[in-house]
């Protein structure tokens, strides 16, 4: 698989190099002078360690997570970043705002004159965006740095153009260490919908692959009582964390041929909602609300209301996650109802044939990432670069996807398995909390997330075969991460709140049925009248930006 | 440094030769007075005025932090057009007075009412404890409330829907409904907060001089006399101040509520200025965008407090200032 | 007592009425307290109204306080509280016996640009700038002075100083007493229930004060109880979890509910010893004299 051959390319390559390369010279020597700067360093092939010795501490802003403060204060207190201090001889002091403030607190931070040297966050958060955060001076550009040394994540975005695309902004400026998923399908396929299997084998029947074979079995759901206790109260489809409104169901509409918002045709941008295949979704979806095959409450259904429902054997399907869709459902029934069990759904099939998925499983470089302040000390930066480079070595990647090993994970043949530290904490952790505790993997960091560490936590078959189901979709329909100048976000914004609302309003109006389906001519008039066209211009530039990188 | 603090003399004052030699009889007269202002005048300077100059903001693309505010780049009212110009101003802005407005009708009297209730009970230990469990729900979340709302609006077995059932009313999805919106908000606001915002009213009761209902019981009044004659006069000045001040808050809608509680069927009757823009993204960390709506929303209420606090004195002689 | 039969009537009327009202707000605490003893596998099955708790545990109660950051976060509450209200009793009374009087040069002017405070302020980050230009990020003072004096209260404070009959302070200032001597001998005394308000709203007010702390503390050991029950609380929610937010583990809700009893019960329990400031007849005595 794809991630095997990954992992043995980059091994290779990293043998080779040890063994060229290999002069016990590491420090930069003085080669080829650069055009007119300073004395040019030769590129770093590896990272050396420890990397100086001269001691110093690097200043370190990222939110905290509420899995590592299970047991935890602080990230320094991680098991993979106490190892990589020993290894590197560089320290590091990690500041943290309180849980969930990151964003109030970073706009707060970034507004002061001083900065710590290093911050990690959600650059997709900062408003803005990653790009006035280089042009107002808040962070530094680090193409030269990466260049000479960070070998590591050079090779990553030099062997893959899709990450290259993905790591720099439109002008090519590469400003973070980012929380890559090389191994993007499997890794990004880990949510889609999900069904009561133990329901479908009682009617005897198949796992829809369609969207007629959905009404059947739905319609199967609410007739035939899969829940044997003789009262008609199934909910065959329903949903969490409600939007107040019916987008939820937006996940049909892959099987329409249009997702809910931009969309992409070929190479042309298109914005869902006003495309002839929207109707057919909503004409349907109408349908199935009208015979009561959706759970009206999808619209106000908070977690608690959402559990109900699932553990009490009223909900057929919905639309989750591998942990928070199966596995916990899984944990929560396995003693009182033996028989409970879901699986993934294939993403359905659309006219045209292909299964699409609604959102881009193609991503591999995620906003999330380590970006190198002005503040920081300029002698200090050849240093900081490496020791942010060290994630990306097969060492480093190894340390921060599993932890120590024969601590807290054991090789298995090609992959790894989690020792009970980890799988049956002695400390009564849960799982995550544990693996939290030794490594980033678990939540979110400047790593390459390996696949494997996946593998090694999904304990049911039925997540499992799920995972396989989801990764089979089509990303054809979504937009690759495109980037928007700071005008261009500004207009789209005023454009896209009310045409969001509009929409909103309006399609949960014509599927709950107290708007005709008629009523789609004028929803498409009234979002082109918003000036939708404009929108729809300004995405299709930075797309067209976007590919020629 | 005295001079300093007195604003501008007051107008129609009449400024008898030697201007300063009246102001520095006033000085000395009020010496004392003067000094307890110097630390109250400091405060509002440095900590309310200082910032101020966040206001310019309104009137700029975007916040550079190392350049500071002057040097950020000026568009003039484009963030108030951006503003005035959607979709659903006209909506947003309805919804806001509507439900300030409607809040005030219903929700202004209530605390009222229960402070003069609570009065006219005379065993001291039930009215203490109703007192004190009356306030409790002020302090629950508006997270816990709203999600109190949400069970109670459930269609199978929901509190409300089985009221509903013993009428022979079909259920109905509370939340989903827009004329059920403002009720609901008005309604349970009254639940949680009636109890805290009776205190003052409890107050002002307490001020009133209990020799006055001596006399009138002499001259034979009844409760309810002493109700209208007494305790309602006793306590007008308080009611007047507070709905003046009630005035000034008009545009301020409370965001969070209703974007917990607002669902896309309703937005005709619950979406706000505060929550349509919070939706949209704009709002979070574009200090200049909300800037430029906090600054609307000033203007709208100081300006209904200076209309409420001039009729409030041509009617009564009681205001601010 | 004579009473007619109307007014019997009405005092029934009114006794059940406000025993609704009483059943009707007491709901919502018993509904949290049930919850935060109540079984969280329990809860989770069932959609009772929570008149009695779903089975039984002090689990909730126990990981909470284990936190020993509870502690001090009692203690830095009961600092910011009592410190905080005693600054803001002291600069609202300042302000509003000072411009209660009515022959102050420039009052009317003061007042409007005092009220107009109330409607616009420079906003989080100019406000932010300015305390850490004073060097006040990361202390004590950051949440006891700049929101020294409310204006909103200031106002009502003020109100009730012009009640003050003037006949008092006339007779005051002509044996000789100067201003300070006015407020703190007279005006005060007689202000007891409008000052037990105040001291309430204000106290209150800083209990709950969670966004001053969010702001401007660092420094955990300087923490209120506020800001350590969010954390609690957060941490058993996904909002903290970031971009692995898919997590395997039902959330215990039985914690959220913990934390709100631990975090409001203190000061919700002060209002009785607060109560006995509201009686009538504290004009009585001052008059007599």
């Amino acid at each position: 698989m794809k991630k095997r051959m990954g992992s043995i390319l980059l091994s290779s390559l990293l043998t080779m190099f040890l063994l060229a390369g290999c002069t016990g010279d590491n420090e930069p020597g003085n080669a080829e002078p650069a055009e007119g700067t300073e004395p040019a360093v030769q590129a770093l092939t590896e990272i050396p360690l420890p990397i100086t010795s001269e001691p110093f501490t690097i200043d370190y802003w990222r939110a905290n997570d509420a899995k590592l403060t299970a047991s935890l204060n602080n990230f320094g207190d991680m098991a993979a970043y106490k190892e990589k201090e020993k290894l590197t001889g560089i320290q590091v002091k990690f500041t943290h705002p309180p849980l969930g403030q990151q964003r109030d607190q970073f706009n707060l931070l970034i507004s002061t004159k001083e900065l710590p040297d290093v911050i990690y966050y959600n650059w997709a958060d900062a408003v803005g965006g990653p790009e006035k955060m280089i042009k107002d001076g808040r962070i530094i550009r680090l193409n030269e740095l990466i260049d000479s040394y960070a070998p590591n994540l050079k090779r990553i975005i030099e062997s893959d153009p899709d990450v290259k695309k993905q790591i720099a902004l439109d002008d090519g400026t590469i400003y973070m260490f980012p929380l890559l998923k090389l191994d993007a399908l499997k890794l990004n396929a880990t949510s889609g919908l999900i069904m009561r299997q133990d329901w479908l084998d009682q009617l005897n029947l198949k796992v829809p692959t369609n969207i007629d074979e959905w009404y059947t079995v739905l319609k199967a759901f609410k007739e035939q009582d899969p829940n044997g206790n003789g009262k008609p109260d199934e909910l065959p489809f329903t949903g969490n964390w409600g939007p107040g409104n019916l987008t939820k169901l937006h996940d049909f509409a892959a099987a329409f041929g249009v997702i809910g918002g931009f969309q992409l045709n070929g190479d042309k941008v298109e914005f869902g909602p006003i495309q002839p295949g929207y109707r057919d979704f909503l004409e349907t979806m109408a349908k199935w609300y009208k015979e009561g095959l959706i759970d009206p409450e999808i619209m106000t259904n908070d977690g608690k209301a959402f559990d109900y429902k699932v553990t009490s054997n009223l909900a057929g399907a919905y639309q989750g996650g591998v942990f928070s869709g199966m596995g916990k459902y899984f944990n929560l029934m396995r003693d009182t109802d033996p028989n409970f069990n879901v699986t993934g759904v294939p993403w359905p099939v659309s006219p045209d044939g292909t299964s699409y998925a609604t959102f881009n499983l193609e991503n591999k470089v995620l906003s999330y990432g380590e970006a190198i302040t002005a503040s920081a000390d300029e002698d200090k930066l050849k240093y900081i670069v490496q020791w942010m480079d060290y994630n990306y070595s097969e060492e480093g990647s190894n340390l921060f996807n599993f932890g120590i090993e024969n601590d807290s994970y054991v090789r298995d043949g090609e992959g790894v398995k989690f020792t009970d530290t980890i799988i049956d904490n002695p400390n009564g952790l849960t799982y995550d909390q544990a693996l939290a505790s030794y490594a980033l993997s678990i939540m979110d960091g400047p790593i390459n997330q390996d696949s494997r560490y996946l593998d090694a936590l999904l304990f049911d078959d039925g997540q499992r075969a799920a995972n396989a189901e989801w990764m089979k979709a089509s990303s054809a329909l979504t937009l690759p991460p495109i980037r928007l100048s700071t005008e261009e976000v500004t207009t789209s914004t005023s454009i896209m709140s009310q045409v969001n609302t509009y929409l909103n309003e309006t399609m949960t109006a014509i599927i709950s049925g107290q708007k005709p389906i008629t009523e789609f001519d004028k929803m498409t008039e009234t979002i082109k009248s918003m000036d939708i066209e404009r929108a729809i211009e300004v995405h299709q530039a930075a797309y067209d930006r976007y590919q020629s990188k | 440094m005295e001079l300093n603090r007195s604003r501008g003399i007051e107008p129609g004052r009449l400024k008898p030769a030697g201007k300063w030699s009246s102001v520095k009889k006033e000085l000395v007269r009020n010496r004392y007075v003067y000094l307890m202002l110097v630390p109250v005048v400091a405060y509002y300077l440095i900590f309310s005025y200082g910032p101020m100059y966040g206001l310019l903001m309104a009137f700029q693309e975007s916040y550079n932090p190392i350049k500071g505010i002057l040097a950020g780049e000026w568009v003039g009212f484009d963030n108030f057009t951006m503003f005035f110009e959607s979709y659903y101003f006209w909506r947003l802005i309805k919804n806001t007075l509507i439900l300030s407005f409607y809040s005030i009708v219903f929700g202004f009297p209530a605390p009222i009412l229960l402070a003069l209730l609570l009065n006219e009970v005379r065993k001291k230990w039930f009215r203490g404890a109703v007192q004190t469990i009356s306030y409790m729900p002020h302090f629950i979340s508006v997270v816990v409330v709203v999600g109190m709302l949400k069970t109670f609006s459930s269609l199978d077995g929901g509190l409300f829907n089985v009221i509903r059932d013993f009428f022979d009313l079909q259920p109905i999805m509370f939340l989903a409904e827009k004329d059920m919106f403002r009720p609901m908000y008005i309604l349970s606001n009254i639940w949680q907060g009636a109890g805290w915002a009776s205190i003052i009213f409890l107050a002002a009761l307490s001020g009133i001089d209990p020799q006055l209902y001596e006399a009138s019981k002499i001259d034979g009044a009844g409760r309810w006399k002493q109700l209208l004659h007494i305790t309602l006069p006793g306590i007008m000045p308080t009611i007047v101040i507070m709905l003046i001040l009630r005035m000034g808050a008009v545009m301020n809608a409370d965001f969070q509520k209703i974007l917990l509680m607002q669902t896309a069927p309703t937005y005709e009757t619950s979406d706000v200025i505060s929550t349509f823009v919070y939706r949209s993204g704009i709002l979070e960390g574009n200090y200049t965008y909300s800037t430029a709506i906090g600054l609307f929303n000033g203007v709208i209420n100081f300006a209904l407090l200076i209309i409420a606090n001039a009729i409030s004195r041509k009617l009564n002689s009681t205001s601010l200032w | 007592m004579k009473q007619s039969i109307g007014e019997r009537v009405f005092d029934v009327f009114n006794t059940l009425l406000l025993l609704v009202i009483m059943i009707l707000c007491f709901y919502p605490m018993l509904y949290v307290f049930n919850s935060s003893i109540s079984d969280p596998d329990q809860m989770l099955r069932s959609r009772s109204l929570m008149l009695i708790p779903e089975g039984f545990q002090l689990g909730a109660y126990k990981s909470v306080f284990q936190d020993t950051r509870i502690y001090t976060g009692y203690m830095n509450t009961l600092f910011y509280v009592v410190v905080g209200t005693a600054i803001n009793l002291l600069m609202t009374s300042l302000a509003a016996y000072g411009l209660s009087r009515s022959d102050l040069m420039g009052r009317k002017t003061l007042m409007k640009l005092i009220t107009f405070t109330m409607f616009f302020g420079g906003g989080m980050i100019p406000t932010f700038l300015l305390i850490q230009n004073l060097g006040m990020v990361d202390t004590r003072f950051a949440l006891i002075i700049p929101g020294a004096i409310s204006t909103f209260y200031f106002l009502i404070m003020k109100t009730n100083f012009e009640g003050v009959p003037i006949s008092l302070i006339e007779s005051a200032k002509l044996d000789g007493a100067n201003d300070f001597l006015i407020l703190f001998r007279i005006v005060l005394p007689l202000s007891k229930p409008i000052l037990a308000v105040m001291m309430l709203y204000y106290a209150v007010d800083h209990w709950n004060d969670y966004v001053g702390p969010m702001l401007y503390l660092r420094s955990q050991e300087l923490y209120p109880i506020q800001i350590i029950m969010r954390d609690i609380l957060i941490s058993s929610s996904t909002e903290a979890m970031g971009a692995g937010a898919d997590t395997g583990f039902a959330i215990g809700e039985n914690i959220k509910y913990a934390t709100i009893i631990i975090s409001t019960l203190p000061i919700m329990l002060v209002y009785p010893f607060i109560q006995r400031y509201f009686v009538q007849g504290a004009l009585i005595g001052a008059v007599k004299q």
